[in-house]
């Protein structure tokens, strides 16, 4: 064989090895083909707070299944909740001018994720497809829910082997070619799972063909510099348990400025320090011996 | 030593400020905003804070009691606060003579007057009222919203008493005592007969209008005669005449809250009182010439009890809508051309746009809050709705109320919805009590009966996109499944799923029509989902069967407790 | 009196003869009667501290068992940092800050007046950071994992903690490398003296070059904190705050520890070196008074260009005025006033308010003035736990650092054979 089949060959080996390692969704779900960010639009228009995406995301994932009767609904529904390490998604209600609107919470599969930059071994990772993903090689330094804007990754305390848990937009089921567990079982269809693209313009096609019915922005389109999980909304997003304050500027960029003067500083300190050693060298070393000699007698008394 | 025990006290003072520090830090949390109050009760008082010169107020707002002052200067009339005009008419303004507009004068003007007055009454000797800043501008009142009084609606009834009660008294001229307009030559106040109108054309100064009319609003603004004072000037003085000259009983109200009642009568209330004669037709033909559509044959007496004032549709002058429209549009109209001015969809002046909002009546809203009159993308209008309109000289005859006894009453009777039962029992569907019910809330209403002139309309409610013609000659009920797909189209993830299509079609009606049953926001006894289907004792806990194998392989070691649907 | 007993040992140390260690059993040996107490066991330290830091061993073993969660901790999903990383590793390593600063001025530029204490403060520096960053392996979740940052192939070079945990290594080296001088003439190993000394100025450098990076690193990593930290203490320079403020925190530490061991080993000391050591202590008081101030301005120059201002008039501003007031800008006028007078008394003082000003400082960055907020229900406090193992960890660096300063030559005069080799 000549060296240019070796290569080929060769090249191709790799090139395969590499692919299956790669997880690569088989199907894709939308018609368009390569990489894009999929993520989901919630409508809190049409959610009826049934808290069936819980149920739906607890049996996916194992966890232990809520109890989503009507009865402790009304209980539950009282008081606005954060996830938890055993829920990674769940269900607030809030009472509002438009009445009570109900409005699930979860990770925001970021575009640029903080909770990505902060860690130190890439556990948490934003894939190609756009899920955020936690990994085992985590070493549980708790830097991404220092990061994280939304406060979404929990911590397992109870637990001597810790994990950090939080909805990772069913990232095994979507190389299954499945939906998100939540997307599946919502009867109201207020959860619309799509590439970011898709399900921007749709938010933004039920915004203009509905005048007056929602209130005339899409959370997570520009926010923390987007993010893959829009809402709309009614009313103003203040009032169903959204921060407004947390800027267009993706949270990794707040760490860049520091890292960018990382090899500037490794470069020049090294030099500087170098230079003034030097600059301050008396001559010959010899005022240093004579310094000592000093010493030494009067360390002889 | 001494040092020692002084390093000793400042390092004990440094820690009970770390203490201290942390202890208020720990406990500050979110600061809470205070919340304004409003005064429940105003009692006829009068809140003098005039946030449009001030601003932001320095000192709390004065709440002026009026009734006590009325009583203080009963000798004296109301013309010792009150300024009068030539005519001998009372303003209800205060103070009397304020030198320029800005804050200074304002305040120096109350002040002049307000203390002044009382200061003079000190002085003779008799009951007298606050001197110094804070007895007026009380602290207690810094929080509390300024009072503001309902506006007055002078409604038709009123202004029917007040007609039934001219004509008693005076006989003729009764429309002369309150209707004027201005005459820009003479430069006065003019009644001209036949031409009455409503105040607020020409005294609602916030109101942008025609040039015309502008024109007026323009004199009314310079002689500070906004609503609120051309009101009180008008009503107030003649009130008070007749107090004078007949006592209490006979006049009409002088305090405000007899007036300011915040109770208002609805349109139904109305509909019985006569409307003001000003000589109107009772029939009109609306057309245009050489117009591609036939003429519209309106009944202005019947649209007279619909709404509760002229201007709903009269919503500038109470002219006929042609005579400022156009067919291309004219500055008087502002350029809205006649097309848009009879159909704008969201306009409440035009025919369209208030038969538009009727069907966002909850009673309508189940089937119309989905059905568009008009294809907001291609912005061309139903074809089918414009001929029940464009009909001529004369009208559609009214149709005949709707009844489903013309219906296959077997077929339509009870519909059970069985096709996705896994969780829950199957759903059973009073399809038929429900049409009745639509019909019946159909004949109820003048406006639906004529458009809804077929029972088959009222099928589209539900079965929509359907075109009812095909539907009603064939023999299969129309499912929703035969649009709806039972999975999620992995093609367009958009489209509405037949478990989404149930839910929110039902709930959606039920949500509309504020029917507190079947509602998707309202908890009922025993859960919502039982309304319509009950769950199923035994049965599949499972709703999805793929799992996100590697997160469930971790977490099924940790399961604390599993929670099983009864 | 003890402290007589002591000085006749350190005396007939350096009259006797280099250990000779031949073979790693001879080694063993030396180790052995090395590890042998000198003088009472129970002296009033020791009883205090034993049963408190074998207190914290248990706790330890309990924590490895059963995890972060209550009661071993209060940490909570709001609260994910508390005492062991705020006040262990942060301010820990702000205070073994003084290991660079020193070296920086003893090496670079060479004041050769501070040349006698700069052994001990490398020491407390390299322990600090073996105890204190090593401190971080019992407060991280995962701790098995922890060698991940450093091994394999999933490097997070984006991450700011990823350049923390790399630079806490190799500064642990580096600052291993500047002591091991003292170790080598502890067991007489002379080649390996030479050698090591002449390494001396590169790890120096290095070491330098690192701590510039990492304590600025500490503070880098609240940056993405943004949202949770009030606003009077975030800003986009809180590296170059923590880096300025890291300099006078370490100062202050080596004033304060100095004094304590200037105390309890005076025997070993000549004369030379306890006459400058008032020298030195006002030198750095001076370097301590104009760093401060720096500082002092920096925080006021981007309160106001932060457009935080507005905030001083609330609770949280009122505990940031103590903080800056009471713990910034009075002990920098105390040092001020101590170098000036030259009155040590107020220099230690002034050093001791200066520590508890750092330690509000990173912990008002860890727990108090991040997630200002929440509601009282909600916040952290330490639990007897956490406060033990801290103080056992503390107390175990100190009885190490005691041992070594007892047995090798730190702030005792070098053996004459490594003076003559220069390079120290």
């Amino acid at each position: 064989m000549d060296r240019r089949d070796f290569l080929k060959i060769m090249g191709s080996g790799f090139a395969s090895i590499a692919g299956a390692d790669l997880l690569i969704p088989k199907r894709p779900l939308a018609s368009t083909p390569g990489t894009e960010f999929y993520g989901i639009l919630v409508d809190t228009t049409r959610c009826i707070g049934c808290r069936r995406c819980e149920l739906g995301c607890a049996e996916v994932n194992g966890l232990p299944l809520p109890d989503i009767s009507e009865s402790t609904n009304q209980t539950v529904l009282k008081t606005p909740r954060k996830t938890t390490d055993r829920q990674y998604t769940i269900i607030n209600k809030y009472e509002t001018s438009e009445g009570p609107i109900y409005v699930p919470k979860r990770c925001m599969h970021c575009n640029q994720p903080g909770c990505v930059a902060a860690c130190p071994v890439k556990a948490m990772r934003k894939r190609e497809q756009g899920h955020v993903t936690w990994d085992v090689n985590c070493i549980g330094c708790r830097l991404c829910m220092i990061s994280c804007p939304f406060d979404i990754p929990k911590h397992e305390y109870s637990k001597a082997f810790p994990r950090i848990q939080k909805c990772n937009l069913c990232w095994d089921r979507f190389n299954q070619g499945q939906l998100p567990g939540c997307v599946e079982v919502c009867p109201t269809q207020a959860l619309m799972f799509g590439t970011r693209r898709q399900i921007l313009e749709e938010g933004k096609r039920r915004i203009a063909a509905n005048p007056g019915k929602y209130v005339d922005h899409i959370y997570g389109e520009y926010e923390v510099g987007g993010t893959s999980h829009l809402y709309l909304s009614a009313v103003p997003f203040e009032q169903i348990g959204f921060r407004n304050d947390l800027g267009t500027v993706p949270y990794p960029e707040y760490s860049t400025g520091f890292l960018y003067a990382v090899p500037f500083i490794f470069v020049l300190w090294p030099i500087a320090m170098l230079g003034m050693n030097r600059g301050t060298k008396k001559e010959n070393g010899e005022e240093k011996e004579e310094h000592h000699g000093e010493e030494t007698d009067k360390g002889k008394h | 030593m001494r040092r020692t025990v002084l390093f000793l006290i400042i390092g004990v003072i440094y820690l009970i400020l770390i203490a201290a520090g942390l202890g208020m830090v720990y406990t500050a949390g979110e600061p809470v905003p205070a919340k304004e109050r409003e005064i429940a009760k105003p009692d006829n008082k009068i809140s003098i804070a005039h946030a449009e010169i001030f601003g932001k107020l320095e000192r709390p707002q004065v709440i002026f009691d009026h009734k006590k002052h009325e009583e203080a200067a009963k000798s004296e009339g109301c013309g010792t606060c009150h300024p009068v005009n030539d005519k001998k008419k009372l303003l209800f303004s205060f103070p009397k003579d304020v030198k320029g507009k800005d804050k200074e004068a304002v305040m120096r003007a109350y002040h002049d007057a307000c203390i002044g007055c009382h200061k003079q009454k000190r002085i003779e000797h008799k009951k007298s009222g606050p001197l110094v800043c804070g007895d007026c501008h009380q602290d207690k009142y810094t929080l509390v919203k300024p009072i503001s009084y309902p506006v007055v609606e002078f409604d038709f009834e009123r202004h029917d008493k007040h007609v039934k009660k001219l004509k008693e008294t005076l006989g003729k001229d009764t429309c002369r005592q309150c209707h004027h307009t201005y005459s820009f030559e003479e430069k006065k106040l003019v009644y001209k007969e036949k031409t009455e109108e409503s105040c607020y054309y020409c005294h609602d100064l916030d109101k942008k209008r025609g040039p015309e009319v502008a024109a007026i609003i323009k004199v009314s603004a310079e002689k500070g005669l906004s609503m609120q004072n051309a009101s009180h000037q008008e009503c107030l003085n003649c009130h008070l005449e007749i107090r004078k000259k007949k006592g209490e009983k006979e006049a009409g109200p002088t305090e405000c809250m007899k007036c300011h009642t915040g109770k208002y009568k609805t349109t139904a209330e109305l509909e019985k009182i006569p409307r003001p004669d000003r000589g109107q037709k009772e029939k009109s033909y609306i057309y245009v010439e050489n117009a591609k559509l036939k003429g519209v044959s309106f009944n202005h007496q019947t649209h007279q009890k619909y709404s509760k004032t002229c201007m709903a549709c009269h919503h500038e002058t109470l002219k006929a809508c042609k005579e400022c429209h156009s067919l291309t549009g004219k500055p008087e109209g502002k350029n809205v051309n006649i097309a848009k001015a009879y159909h704008d969809m969201f306009s409440e002046h035009s025919c369209a746009g208030c038969h538009s909002k009727q069907t966002a009546k909850k009673e309508c809203a189940g089937c119309h809050h989905n059905i568009v009159a008009m294809d907001l993308e291609t912005m061309s209008p139903r074809k089918d709705t414009c001929a029940l309109c464009h009909t001529g000289k004369e009208p559609l005859p009214m149709p005949a109320p709707l009844s489903t006894s013309g219906l296959k009453q077997d077929k339509i009777k009870e519909v059970t919805v069985k096709v996705l039962e896994k969780e829950y029992e199957p759903a059973k569907f009073p399809h038929l009590d429900i049409v009745n019910k639509l019909a019946k809330i159909s004949n109820d209403s003048r406006l639906a009966t004529y458009f809804h002139r077929n029972i088959q309309t009222l099928c589209e409610g539900c079965h929509h996109r359907s075109p009812v013609t095909t539907e009603a000659e064939k023999n299969t009920p129309p499912y929703c499944r035969n649009c709806h797909m039972i999975v999620y189209d992995k093609e367009d993830l958009n489209a509405i799923r037949l478990l989404t299509a149930y839910h929110n079609q039902c709930m959606g009606c039920h949500d509309e029509m504020k029917i507190k049953k079947g509602n998707s926001m309202v908890f009922v006894e025993g859960g919502r989902c039982a309304v319509c289907h009950k769950k199923k004792k035994a049965g599949p806990a499972e709703l999805t069967t793929v799992k996100n194998q590697r997160v469930y392989n971790q977490n099924k070691k940790i399961i604390l407790n599993r929670w099983r649907p009864d | 009196m003890a402290g007589e007993k002591l000085e006749t040992v350190a005396v007939a140390a350096e009259k006797a003869e280099s250990p000779k260690i031949k073979s790693f059993g001879d080694f063993i040996d030396f180790l052995k009667k090395e590890l042998k107490p000198e003088g009472s066991i129970a002296t009033p330290f020791n009883i205090i501290s034993l049963p408190i830091m074998l207190l914290g061993y248990v706790f330890i073993v309990l924590r490895l068992a059963s995890g972060l969660g209550k009661p071993i901790t209060n940490l909570s999903q709001q609260y994910p940092w508390g005492l062991w990383i705020g006040f262990d590793v942060v301010t820990g390593v702000a205070f073994a800050g003084g290991a660079y600063v020193l070296c920086f001025i003893v090496y670079i530029l060479r004041a050769e007046k501070y040349h006698p204490i700069i052994r001990a403060t490398v020491l407390n520096g390299f322990l600090a950071y073996l105890f204190y960053a090593g401190a971080i392996v019992l407060d991280i979740g995962r701790w098995w994992n922890i060698y991940n940052p450093m091994v394999g192939n999933n490097f997070g070079v984006n991450a700011v903690m990823f350049l923390v945990a790399w630079h806490f290594f190799l500064y642990m080296l580096a600052e291993l490398v500047e002591f091991s001088p003292a170790i080598a003439e502890w067991l007489g190993a002379r080649k390996a003296r030479k050698i090591l000394g002449a390494m001396t100025l590169g790890a120096v450098i290095f070491g330098i070059t690192l701590s510039t990076l990492h304590q600025s690193g500490l503070g880098a990593l609240m940056m993405m904190a943004k949202s949770k930290i009030h606003p009077l203490w975030y800003t986009e320079f809180i590296p170059i705050l923590y880096f300025v403020s890291s300099i006078f925190a370490g100062l202050s530490l080596v004033i304060f520890e100095g004094s304590i061991s200037h105390k309890v080993f005076a025997y070993q000391l000549d004369e030379h070196h306890k006459e400058q050591y008032n020298d030195i202590l006002v030198g750095l008081s001076r370097i301590c008074a104009v760093v401060m101030f720096g500082y002092f301005f920096l925080k006021i120059l981007l309160v106001v260009h932060g457009h935080a201002v507005k905030y001083i008039n609330t609770p949280m501003g009122y505990w940031w005025l103590l903080e800056m007031i009471g713990f910034v800008l009075v002990p920098c006028f105390a040092f001020l006033r101590g170098a000036q007078r030259e009155d040590t008394a107020l220099i230690k003082f002034a050093a001791i308010i200066t520590m508890i000003g750092i330690i509000l400082n990173r912990l008002n960055y860890t727990f108090i003035a991040y997630n200002w907020y929440v509601p009282l229900s909600e916040k952290y406090w330490p639990t007897p736990i956490e406060l033990t193992v801290t103080a056992s960890i503390i107390l175990t660096e100190i009885w190490v650092f005691r041992w070594m300063v007892r047995r090798m030559p730190v702030l005792r005069e070098p053996p004459a054979w490594a003076k003559a080799m220069g390079h120290d």
